[in-house]
């Protein structure tokens, strides 16, 4: 039996004959021309942190600014596709019942689908109904805003002025221009300032959805629910205020010009004046009202704002003088311009980073060259053409931009949101002027009650949901800025390479 | 091997014409071991540059191995010294950041030598010039002058090149240990079959050597 010692004596000797040990090469083998320029890069520990510092910081705000103006750069495009793209269209002379003129036809309207960036149309057309037309109770107190206007047309006041519009002779007074040959009230329903109701709004639309003829907001179904718009079915959604005021759930029934519609759906668009209306598929109120193909206003959607003015021509072109076509673009355009600026501003500050970076390598490569201008020399005696010892210049350039680049890479991406806050918080106005036209923003604000009715118009213009996003291209531009850094901070460096004598090499010897 | 002829360096200096070396002849076989002589401005750095093909000649011919280098265009300068010649310099000029035997391997690798071959000859060239295993592995920072000058002789004889150009080898070194860097060239020239030619303004190394040129005002004298 072996003792443990020379058990262990035992094995060694195995091993060894087994697995004779390991030569270890003599020496460490050469190194082409790229790999001494890089191995160069490292020869002053003290400068090399240096310059990847100070190049990082360069290559950093570079890519943040990279970033902020991608991110602001999508925004543009997002709202340039959904907000200041609508022309709104309504008949001559003719605004939310009030003024007069001949309704649009719905045959023309349909027509400007084939107009060239035309991509949505929604038309409506808007009615009131009188007590002596419907059952509904207006869900709006008349206040003294609502006598003023409509009791005051109406001489004797009282909701009876409303049906009247189609008959000369109506005592009412108050005449809506596409009003229904219903009865005529007149004022002897009315019973002076006392008795006053206002007439509930309804509303035809080929799109429950958007409500621009009622003043917009983002609809939302709080039950039941919408139609369907191309229906002509004696259904309706109705406001929230409306359903409340006059006890309708989903499937109640209510009378409108002599017939009866069911309650599909209630809803809130988050104001008042829309919550107490009646909403009904277009074709629909077209024959209750007798007015078929008659249309109060449309609206129709560009595919970018760009090309609003041309299809904005073209529209009024098409329908003539009977039609007002006005669009939102210059209102959305100066929405848009903080955001140009803050995309101008990123723009020259990455092309700022990147010259910057440039010029930092530059100066290193030249000081580095001058220091090394004997080696350089002697390089060339060895017999070293001028071409191996640029490379090896460059790619000593490329390995500080190179590892600038992986730093600075880390430093772009966390900097990049920051930085575009700070881009964007830079363009806002101070919220202690809320005077629309006090700063860059205040267009947008004053836009955004404009147009940012439809959700995404909203969202559009709410920068706080701006976010510059890292994606594997945004690595692709950072090792791109760095080899474009260090090749055009190495031209001029190589150039005095190549103008270095070998001959110098003895002087001073 | 080395055939020099009426060669003649001008240089502008202002408005006056600086004559550095004046019709300059002589000629050196293979293996020969020769030196210049000269005080400070005789033209020896001169001689040195217009040999190894660092600069162009005013007038003259210079031949080596049978090839008229003053005929060589400016772009195949760089291939004929790669070649040819071979630099030992005062201050070594050796690059820091290389170790010994990359120092000796530069040459080769520029030569377009295998990795295998650079190697092989790099180790058999400073083991010829007695730097022993674990020196060859340093950089030069961390090797005495003699043991760095001896680096730059194996480096200058990297690529077999037919003319080594020695300026002033010992000038930095001790007189022991510039005496060993002579004895070494000397054998050097012997083993490598190379044409050595030393500047130098020390008698006692030209002394040592095959034949002396003694250069006074540009022009060789007896």
């Amino acid at each position: 039996m072996l003792q443990p010692r020379a058990a262990g004596r035992e094995l060694r000797g195995f091993l060894e004959r087994s697995y004779p040990p390991l030569t270890v090469e003599r020496h460490r083998v050469g190194m082409s021309v790229l790999g001494r320029g890089v191995r160069n890069a490292f020869r002053n520990g003290i400068r090399t942190f240096s310059i990847v510092v100070i190049l990082s910081l360069s290559i950093a705000m570079a890519l943040a600014m990279l970033l902020a103006r991608d991110a602001v750069g999508e925004r543009i495009a997002s709202v340039e596709g959904s907000i200041g793209n609508l022309i709104t269209i309504s008949p001559a002379g003719f605004r939310g019942l009030q003024g007069g003129g001949e309704p649009l036809v719905e045959a023309d309207l349909v027509a400007l689908a084939s107009t060239p960036h035309v991509v949505g149309l929604t038309m409506a057309l808007q009615d009131r109904l009188t007590t002596a037309d419907t059952n509904l109770q207006s869900a709006i107190d008349p206040g003294t805003l609502g006598r003023r206007i409509l009791g005051g047309q109406g001489g004797q006041g009282g909701q009876g002025g409303q049906g009247s519009g189609g008959n000369p002779g109506g005592q009412g007074g108050f005449a809506t221009p596409f009003g229904p040959a219903g009865p005529a009230a007149g004022g002897a329903a009315g019973a002076g300032q006392g008795g006053f109701v206002l007439p509930v709004t309804v509303l035809g639309t080929t799109d429950p959805t958007g409500l621009q003829a009622l003043g917009g907001g983002r609809v939302q179904v709080q039950d039941g629910a919408l139609f369907d718009a191309g229906a002509d079915d004696h259904v309706a959604v109705v406001g929230a205020r409306l359903a409340e005021k006059n006890g309708l759930a989903v499937g109640a029934t209510f009378t409108a010009y002599g017939a009866t519609l069911t309650v599909s759906g209630i809803i809130t668009a988050g104001n008042a004046f829309t919550d107490s209306a009646a909403i009904v598929p277009l074709h629909t109120l077209q024959r209750l009202t007798g007015q078929p193909g008659a249309v109060t206003s449309a609206t129709v959607q560009i595919d970018s704002i760009k090309n609003v003015e041309a299809a904005h021509a073209a529209i009024a072109g098409k329908l003539g003088g009977g039609a007002d076509v006005v669009s939102q673009q210059d209102t959305s355009q100066q929405a848009l311009e903080p955001l140009n600026n803050i995309r101008s501003v990123s723009a020259f500050s990455l092309t700022g980073a990147v010259v910057a970076g440039a010029a930092i390598i530059f100066l290193t490569m030249l000081m580095i060259v001058r220091e090394r201008r004997r080696e350089i020399a002697v390089l060339k005696a060895i017999g070293a053409p001028s071409g191996k010892v640029v490379s090896q210049f460059v790619a000593e350039a490329v390995t500080f931009a190179g590892m600038a680049a992986a730093v600075g890479l880390v430093g772009g991406i966390l900097a990049g949101n920051p930085v575009t806050r700070l881009l964007i918080n830079s363009n806002e106005p101070s919220p202690a002027v809320p005077t629309a036209g006090a700063g860059p923003l205040a267009g947008i604000r004053q836009a955004g009650r404009v147009v940012g009715q439809l959700p995404n118009q909203a969202a559009g213009l709410n920068f706080d949901t701006i976010r510059a996003s890292v994606g594997w291209d945004l690595v692709g531009y950072g090792l791109l800025a760095a080899l474009v850094i260090a090749v055009a901070g190495s031209v001029i460096p190589s150039y005095f390479i190549t103008k270095v004598r070998p001959a110098e090499v003895l002087r001073g010897e | 091997m080395l055939k020099v002829a009426n060669l003649t360096k001008e240089f502008a200096r202002g408005d006056r014409k600086v004559v550095a070396l004046a019709g300059v002849s002589f000629a050196l076989g293979a293996g020969q071991f020769a030196s210049v002589v000269g005080k400070s401005g005789s033209g020896k750095s001169t001689l040195l540059s217009l040999l190894g093909a660092l600069d162009k000649p005013t007038a003259g011919r210079i031949e080596v191995d049978g090839q008229e280098i003053t005929a060589v265009r400016d772009r195949a300068l760089a291939t004929y010294r790669r070649a040819k010649i071979g630099f030992v310099f005062q201050g070594y000029n050796l690059v820091p950041n290389l170790t010994a035997l990359q120092n000796v391997m530069l040459p080769m690798e520029l030569a377009g030598a295998s990795r295998r071959e650079r190697r092989r000859r790099a180790v058999e060239l400073l083991d010829q010039v007695e730097l022993d295993g674990a020196k060859q592995d340093r950089r030069p920072g961390r090797l005495s002058g003699g043991e760095e000058q001896r680096v730059a002789i194996a480096r200058a004889l990297a690529n077999r090149p037919k003319v080594v150009l020695a300026d002033e080898p010992t000038g930095n070194l001790d007189s022991q240990t510039g005496k060993r860097i002579v004895d070494l060239l000397r054998g050097l020239a012997t083993s490598e079959q190379a044409t050595i030619l030393v500047v130098t303004h020390d008698m006692a190394i030209a002394g040592r050597t095959d034949v002396t040129f003694r250069l006074k005002d540009g022009r060789l004298v007896a």
